[in-house]
């Protein structure tokens, strides 16, 4: 049976957050505007953790959990309280509401995920083929060297499905004793915020996994990298026999 | 061990209002956005090409006053795009890009906030606000601080701006 979690919180951002942040796992979301909706749906749907803002209209946090520890039913469910303010008195109040534990905003899902698994048992959801597939479509392997060329629309599918598929691969490169990986952007026509944040995962994933990678394509698309920040320091070669010359 | 708070009340002046507010953005920024913002050089508050969008929230207290958040309706799309997860395309209305901003204003106010009652001047926040058009001018007057912080992320610009007072 899946696990049920609930997020009240009057903001649709912050419980988009915490549904994405839950969707790799095997468990049901349910969601509530505020205190008074969250504890209707906390006693009809008996949740096994509440994530529970405390600045909210019509019933804010603190009055809703006051009221679950009243009821027999839910006092033991578990709540992970929401704040913006890591001001020392708040947190000190946060702390006496007697919660189980808090996070101070801004904070990553993976962060949620850290706390949430202290009081629930999350199961990952079963993997589909769908990243052998895209691994056959954007990786290469050349020699010793492992080529990926990224597809000329970065969006929340390709990023997606780059990112599934480079989680195989890495390992894969390990198991093999392959560390090197070019990334190819031959077909990116220039940068986009997507692209940008496609990059600092793969980087980022890479160097987790012990992987160098050098970049290859335009010199356009090198000299716009350097205007962000993420990717000012990154060098481009323009052939793929350059970039392997590289490492 | 009990937890004590010490409650020492510091001087508005004696408060690097600047570099707590940079803080606050880089770091909401990166986490929520995966955006390294970096500081920019001034510009003219109204330098912001087409449609501006402003998020703002207030404080109350021991210090009165508040903090802003200006970028241009694009870069306000593209935000709510990466926070929501979504392609650009699919960003509709205002809702999202209000909802998003607002987000994001309060909770670099939020940090802001929770740095100014550190230092003592315990206040309140209000919700975010938000404020949208193409030709307006926001002034700050009688204010005993008025930081103004650029930054920007590739070729979007931001505006960070705080108006602070004791009460």
């Amino acid at each position: 049976m899946s696990l049920k979690v609930l997020t009240v919180d009057d903001s649709k951002t912050i419980r988009m957050i915490v549904r994405k942040a839950f969707t790799p796992f095997d468990c049901e979301l349910f969601e509530a505007e505020n205190g008074v909706e969250g504890l209707a749906t906390a006693a009809r749907e008996k949740p096994d953790l509440i994530v529970l803002d405390i600045t909210m209209p019509v019933m804010n946090g603190a009055e809703m959990l006051e009221k679950l520890r009243k009821e027999e039913s839910l006092k033991k469910i578990p709540v992970i309280m929401l704040t913006a303010e890591s001001g020392k008195e708040n947190v000190m109040r946060i702390i006496k509401m007697g919660v189980q534990d808090y996070m101070v905003k801004p904070f990553k899902g993976e962060q949620l995920i850290e706390r949430a698994i202290k009081f629930v048992k999350l199961t990952p959801k079963a993997d589909t083929e769908a990243s052998g597939e895209a691994g056959k479509r954007y990786f290469t392997l050349d020699g010793d060297v492992y080529r990926l060329a990224l597809p000329a629309t970065i969006n929340r599918i390709t990023s997606g499905e780059v990112e599934n598929a480079l989680k195989t691969k890495t390992q894969e490169l390990s198991n093999g004793g392959k560390s090197k990986l070019v990334l190819d952007l031959s077909n990116i026509g220039g940068t986009s915020v997507p692209l940008i944040r496609l990059l600092v995962t793969i980087f980022q994933h890479c160097q987790a996994a012990g992987v160098a990678v050098r970049l290859m394509g335009s010199a356009t698309l090198g000299n716009e990298l350097k205007e962000f920040k993420e990717t000012s320091a990154l060098s481009i070669a323009t052939t793929f026999e350059e970039a392997k010359a590289a490492f | 061990m009990p937890i004590s708070v010490r409650n020492v009340i510091m001087n508005l002046d004696a408060l690097d209002i600047k570099a707590f507010t940079t803080n606050a953005v880089h770091e909401v920024f990166k986490t929520m956005l995966s955006m390294e913002v970096v500081p920019a050089g001034d510009g003219s508050p109204d330098g912001f090409d087409g449609t501006r969008v402003v998020g703002s929230v207030s404080f109350a207290g021991k210090v009165l006053g508040n903090i802003s958040i200006h970028m241009n309706e694009a870069f306000a799309r593209v935000m709510t795009a990466v926070m929501l997860g979504m392609e650009e395309e699919e960003v509709q209305g205002e809702e999202d890009v209000n909802d998003v901003i607002g987000e994001m204003s309060n909770m670099i106010g939020g940090n802001l906030k929770s740095r100014l009652c550190d230092a003592g001047l315990r206040c309140d926040l209000s919700i975010p606000n938000i404020t949208c058009g193409t030709s307006f001018h926001i002034e700050c007057r009688n204010w005993a601080r008025h930081e103004r912080l650029d930054f920007h992320y590739g070729p979007h610009a931001v505006a960070v701006e705080v108006c602070i007072k004791e009460a």
